[in-house]
């Protein structure tokens, strides 16, 4: 027990280090350091990455995504006030900046169905209108051919971009519901349910690929 | 590996129908409020279902967390590089809007766009308003702002910092003008020792129009600023002489920052060097030092000599003082420059900078 308390003392104590580290790569960043901000992106580009495959449909579009989330960033970055945690900003960055693509692509897409409410009076918004893909739609993504990967993979790719999203910034970058509500511009309850639904799915689909 | 994750039921739940969606957000971590947790510990305590249900849900979690598909290392490399080139783009066109977007309070107008609408518009009126009654009562500042009456010699002036035009009735050296004219060359005569040189600066116009005075003179200043700050429009000869009549007036914040932005984005090799040569003896600012800095990343392997020697030559008289980011930039040149000869300067100048300002 004391161990443990230890050990999380140690782990809160490198937390802290590695805030102070980033927030004085920030400043610097911030005054024009342009290595400084080649060590920030170094930190975060493959999450940006990650994220902006997720996010959009082709994923040969992830790194225009990439490229223009960081040159907002590079060019906005004198307005980061640490209010919120950098990556939480950054976040917010790409994610506004997919659903510009997004809205880009739609847009020129004629065969793009119109948004229509459900008759049960559910409201879908943006991503909830982008298709879902399927499993054998993106052969290039999945990874080095390792069997549970592959499983992984695929069941990821039968969630909603919102559904993934939301179940990757809690589960692999550990936000809190509401802070992902936010970022997406929705409430905390209908990331909730978004993470409820990727759940259920990935349970489901891996449950029969058994 | 155990791929069993799910237990043996077609759900993959066995969970109580009613602490679902709890034991799903207990599983998520952190979303419980502390009573919340407790009835949830104490649901497990006496579930054994729940219990078993909840074990395979984290177990689920953590395959697909050590499991997630990461992007493809080429990619990201490919990525990095194109990045990389974009940002460079980014910095020859956005360097000095930058300079100039942090004298204007974007932090405190961003948020408040009627503020910011009443304010700019109250300055407007007050400008208006009370401008024209300043420069009434203040006619020596109409005088210093009102272009010099057109003259051909500058001997017949007695005033030898006032800027002289050829042209009759020409209009004054305003804005437009700059942004019209073309500065087609630039004379320099030579003065008595210690004094600047006269200079000539010939613009196209409507007419043609001959602008002379001292670097002293503010329209003089202003014009030869002009031309460095817009250098697609002028030679880079023109540029060369701008420069190197900028570099008597190094101790004026505008001429510094001028120079500074050449040394950094101006296309031309021989003006980047001749830029960084002239910060050589200006009083070292934050700017010029980060000038400095930046240039050891430039291109061309004399602009990262040069910027090496200014930074060493500006330490020697004690102009500079290294830091932590300044020694990392040459542990960076000295490891990492293709140049040879950069990497040897690098460390020459890393030992130099180091050890003498750290004891």
């Amino acid at each position: 027990m004391g161990m443990s308390v230890a050990l999380d003392g140690n782990a809160r104590q490198a937390a802290v280090v590695k805030l102070d580290e980033e927030h004085s790569l920030i400043r610097r960043a911030q005054g024009g350091d342009r290595l400084a901000f080649e060590e920030l992106v170094g930190r975060y580009d493959k999450d940006v990455l990650r994220l902006a495959m997720n996010l959009v449909r082709r994923p040969e579009d992830a790194p225009d995504i990439y490229q223009e989330s960081f040159l907002r960033v590079y060019r906005n970055l004198h307005r980061f006030r640490f209010e919120c945690s950098f990556y939480t900003w950054l976040y917010r960055v790409v994610t506004n900046v997919a659903l510009d693509h997004l809205r880009r692509r739609s847009s020129r897409r004629e065969d793009q169905a119109p948004a229509i409410d459900e008759p049960d009076g559910t409201t879908h918004d943006f991503f909830d209108r982008q298709p879902e893909q399927s499993a054998a739609a993106n052969p290039e993504r999945v990874v080095l051919g390792q069997e549970l990967r592959e499983q992984i993979a695929g069941a990821m790719k039968r969630l909603s971009p919102r559904e993934r999203m939301v179940f990757e910034m809690k589960h692999y970058h550990g936000m809190k519901l509401r802070a992902i509500g936010d970022l997406l511009g929705t409430s905390e309850e209908t990331a909730k349910n978004s993470l409820f639904r990727a759940t259920k799915k990935l349970r489901e689909t891996l449950n029969f690929m058994r | 590996m155990d791929r069993n994750i799910h237990g043996s039921h077609e759900t993959g739940t066995d969970w109580c129908v009613e602490w679902e969606t709890l034991l799903i957000l207990f599983a998520a971590g952190e979303e419980l409020d502390s009573a919340e947790e407790a009835n949830v510990i104490e649901h497990l305590a006496h579930c054994g279902n729940c219990r078993a249900a909840l074990e395979r849900e984290r177990a689920l979690l953590n395959e697909l967390t050590e499991n997630r598909v990461e992007p493809d290392v080429a990619l990201l490399a490919s990525c990095r590089a194109n990045l990389r080139d974009a940002l460079d783009r980014e910095e020859e066109g956005g360097w000095w809007r930058r300079r100039i977007g942090a004298l204007v309070p974007t932090n405190w107008m961003s948020p408040r766009p009627a503020w910011s609408a009443a304010l700019l518009l109250l300055l407007g009126f007050s400008a208006g308003i009370f401008g024209p009654r300043v420069l009434e009562h203040h006619p020596q500042i109409l005088a210093q702002n009102r272009p010099s009456s057109p003259a051909i010699n500058a001997g017949s002036n007695p005033d030898a910092d006032s800027p002289q035009a050829n042209e009759p009735g020409n209009s004054p050296l305003t804005a437009l003008d700059l942004r019209t004219a073309d500065v087609s060359g630039i004379n320099v005569i030579p003065a008595g020792t210690g004094e600047p040189p006269e200079v000539q600066l010939q613009l196209n116009q409507h007419q043609p129009v001959t602008v002379q005075g001292t670097v002293n003179n503010n329209d003089v200043k202003r014009l030869l600023m002009y031309v460095l700050d817009n250098s697609n429009r002028f030679d880079p000869d023109v540029r060369i002489n701008a420069v190197d009549l900028l570099r008597a007036k190094t101790d004026d914040p505008e001429v510094q920052s001028v120079l500074c932005h050449a040394a950094h984005s101006d296309r031309n090799t021989a003006v980047r060097l001749k830029a960084l040569e002239a910060l050589d003896g200006a009083e070292p600012q934050e700017l010029v030092r980060q000038t400095l800095l930046d240039a050891l990343n430039d291109q061309n392997p004399g602009v990262r000599i040069e910027a090496i020697n200014a930074l060493q030559s500006m330490a020697a008289r004690g102009q500079v003082v290294s830091d932590d980011h300044m020694l990392s930039v040459l542990r960076d040149r000295m490891l990492n420059d293709p140049n040879t000869y950069i990497r040897m300067q690098s460390a020459a100048a890393f030992r130099d900078l180091g050890p003498r300002q750290k004891f």
